[in-house]
């Protein structure tokens, strides 16, 4: 297939791969970010990693929508599934993730009405062939899936669906990794950049990390060699002393982003003042709530949730991971206490999640490295 | 449940999409449109200047984000 294959290559692999090792500058340790986690997923896949040499270290970021969404808003969430008439819609991934109070898929068996949905044009669609029930959609996800929500909201609105809402836990990238950057704990060289996020806002929100703390961004596409190529033009900015945001990805972002996105987004969505993230705490405007204009399809404004805020478990480093302080296998339950399927932490939850990708396609061959 | 997460990745993560081929509009906004295997979805277009049968487009979590050039044919 177009776009595949050729991003596949073996033979171009080992060519990205030479050019790196050419790149190299002596015995100098590089630390790259990628910030999302479909790139981690892709790095942990296909042994990108492993291709690497042991001295461009690539760190994982915060970039997963599930891994950040607090234990609180979990609970937020399960409290509304089990109110009487209430179907609760949400992804897949969402009904795993530990809350205070268990999970979604926990209060599903012990009698709610949960139910998984492709998207949120799907929970609309439950919603006209339920008109005597209450749904509710659990939106979580980056400028990704924020434009799905507001679409279907706009829609629900025009159709004038009254038992529609949504509980939105919608986020934005800038701010955590303006967060992070600021986090005196953080020694970072380039960073890898969200590509389908940039779909959407483009590449220009990215050119503060350049001007303002002097590192190289590079949007990257989700294939292996996307993220190889990525790699080396981060490498290539560092070895000619640049810093600047470059786009790998430009057969599918445009560097302005897509403008009827960024219309639809303002008008659905307002910033919150602040907004909790797991591991990484409040930050300021980085959460969006449902503007006042369509209030009446707002799920908090409709519901009453216990709002609590939840610390996570003692044994759970998952903030340490999203930060790229520790690896996922350096947290004390990783692989133990905390798996796929009896996650701990919500990095260990989604396919795309750094402990499980690692759990899912790394953890043999460290062992093998240990041995 | 976890028949979504075909080809290890899972609709619900950050920066999945799946380009797909628009097959029929069904009204201004939404569309029917077929993934690489064959399987038909809605898809909201309304972030798709002139949507038409025949375009190519990125959808992620059900929302058209970008129109593509074909990736359904063979690499050169």
């Amino acid at each position: 297939m177009k776009y595949v294959d050729e991003y596949r290559d073996g033979e171009l692999g080992g060519a990205l791969k030479a050019r790196v090792e050419k790149l190299m500058d002596g015995g100098r340790h590089y630390k790259i970010m990628e910030v999302c986690g479909g790139h981690t997923h892709t790095i942990y896949r296909y042994g990108i990693a492993d291709l690497l040499p042991s001295n461009v270290e690539l760190v994982h970021g915060p970039g997963c929508p599930v891994c950040v969404i607090p234990m609180g808003r979990v609970d937020d969430g399960i409290a509304i599934a089990a109110r009487d008439g209430v179907i609760f819609t949400c992804f897949g991934d969402m009904m795993r993730v530990p809350g205070g109070h268990g999970t979604l898929l926990e209060a599903k068996a012990a009698g709610a009405d949960v139910r998984m949905v492709y998207s949120p044009l799907d929970a609309l669609r439950i919603a006209r062939e339920n008109p005597q029930r209450e749904v509710v959609f659990y939106a979580i996800g980056f400028e990704t899936t924020a434009p799905s929500t507001a679409l279907t909201l706009m829609r629900a609105k025009a159709e004038a669906v009254s038992n529609f809402s949504v509980f939105c836990n919608h986020v934005t990238i800038v701010p955590p990794l303006r967060a992070l950057l600021e986090s005196p704990d953080l020694r970072l060289d380039g960073f890898i950049g969200p590509g389908h996020v940039s779909t959407v806002v483009g590449a220009r929100p990215f050119e503060f990390i350049p001007r303002q703390y002097g590192k190289p961004v590079v949007i990257s596409g989700f294939e292996p060699l996307d993220v190889l190529q990525s790699v080396v033009m981060i490498l290539e900015q560092l070895k000619d002393g640049r810093c600047d945001v470059e786009n790998q990805y430009s057969r599918v972002v445009p560097y302005d982003g897509n403008r009827q996105a960024l219309r639809v987004l303002s008008e659905v969505f307002a910033l919150r003042p602040h907004f909790e993230w797991r591991g990484l705490g409040f930050i300021s405007q980085s959460g969006l709530r449902i503007a006042d204009a369509y209030a009446d399809l707002d799920a908090e404004r409709r519901f009453e949730v216990p709002g609590v805020r939840v610390a996570d478990p003692k044994a759970c480093q998952c903030g340490e991971v999203l930060k790229g302080v520790i690896k996922p296998w350096e947290c004390k339950v990783f692989g133990t206490a905390c798996t796929p399927e009896h996650p701990i932490g919500t990095c260990m939850v989604s396919s795309e999640g750094a402990c499980a990708a690692y759990y899912n396609f790394g953890r043999f061959s460290r062992e093998k490295v240990a041995v | 449940m976890w028949d979504q997460c075909a080809d290890g990745h899972c609709v619900t993560c950050a920066d999945e999409g799946v380009p797909m081929r628009l097959v029929r509009v069904l009204d201004p906004g939404l569309a029917e449109c077929e993934a690489g295997g064959g399987s038909c979805h809605q898809v909201l277009t309304g972030l798709i200047e002139d949507a038409r049968v025949g375009d190519v487009l990125l959808v992620h979590a059900g929302t058209a984000l970008t129109r593509l050039d074909s990736p359904f044919e063979e690499a050169p």
